[in-house]
């Protein structure tokens, strides 16, 4: 379930339905991409929903590796995955620049807007 | 190798490449996370990654790396000998996490603040017994999962 905090709105999540349980959501700074994990057949995969586009991104591992947990930058730029593989828990680092554009903090300017006063 | 031959490779580097969804894993600090042994309960920022690491037969402990330099930073005070770390989370600054640990057969939810290398323990209300917890990018607002009479629910804590 996702929900505004300054209304207490529920807000719609187009591609999850019949893909659960979920597990171990997170979110971007402006709840512009929601990553967890969801149900793929007997597996568990990471997904990131993309609300603005309404696009969802399936993240991908090799074979033998399985995403428990997970944790999104809050500017969408890179994700830490709890894997198990071979018996052994790891957090890894992924990143997520090439897949997804920056959800940047308010208020924050990236570039242009002319020059400094 | 011939030129078919690479011409192969980098058709099946793209290929793996394109398996991954478009994620690439990053290298310098994934090695640093392996030397740290087994690793749990991430929580990421643009500049942190705040886990828990046990390396073989070792305790767990919380660990704070600093992702400009690929290596653990010093938190004094938080770890404990008398303390197993369940959950942790760090805001956009490293300066603040938030921990979930057992202590003497109880769980306790406590804030850490890295600058002045405090330890607060925050109460719960009405109680209850937390298991996860989750820290807003700007540090002002802790997400707790809570059990309480057999049911799990997510308590919102606003922070000074």
């Amino acid at each position: 379930m996702l929900q505004e905090r300054r209304s207490g709105r529920v807000l719609p999540l187009q591609h999850l339905r019949n893909r659960q349980p979920h597990s171990s959501p997170s979110l971007s700074w402006n709840g512009r991409y929601l990553a967890l994990l969801v149900q793929q057949g007997g597996r568990r995969q990471a997904v990131i929903e993309d609300r603005a586009t309404g696009r969802q991104h399936p993240l991908f591992l090799p074979a033998g590796q399985d995403p428990q947990e997970l944790s999104l930058a809050p500017d969408g730029q890179s994700i830490a995955l709890e894997l198990i593989s071979g018996g052994n828990q790891r957090v890894q680092l992924f990143d997520l620049s090439g897949l997804l554009e920056p959800d940047q903090a308010p208020g924050r300017i990236e570039s242009g807007g002319g020059p400094q006063p | 190798m011939s030129r078919p031959q690479r011409i192969l490779i980098a058709l099946c580097g793209l290929l793996l490449v394109g398996c991954q969804g478009g994620m690439r894993p990053i290298q310098a600090v994934n090695q640093q996370l392996n030397r740290l042994g087994d690793s749990e309960s991430a929580s990421l920022s643009r500049n942190w990654l705040a886990l828990i690491a046990s390396r073989s037969g070792g305790r767990a402990q919380v660990q704070l790396i600093d992702r400009r330099r690929n290596a653990p930073v010093p938190l004094q005070g938080l770890n404990r000998p008398d303390c197993l770390p369940i959950s942790v989370a760090v805001d956009q600054q490293g300066e603040r996490l938030a921990l979930v640990r057992q202590r003497d057969d109880r769980s306790e939810l406590v804030l850490y603040r890295r600058s002045i290398q405090t330890t607060q323990a925050l109460a719960i209300e009405p109680a209850g017994v937390p298991r996860r917890v989750s820290l807003s990018a700007d540090g002002r607002v802790l997400a707790v999962e809570v059990s309480r009479s057999g049911l799990w629910q997510v308590d919102l804590l606003e922070l000074p």
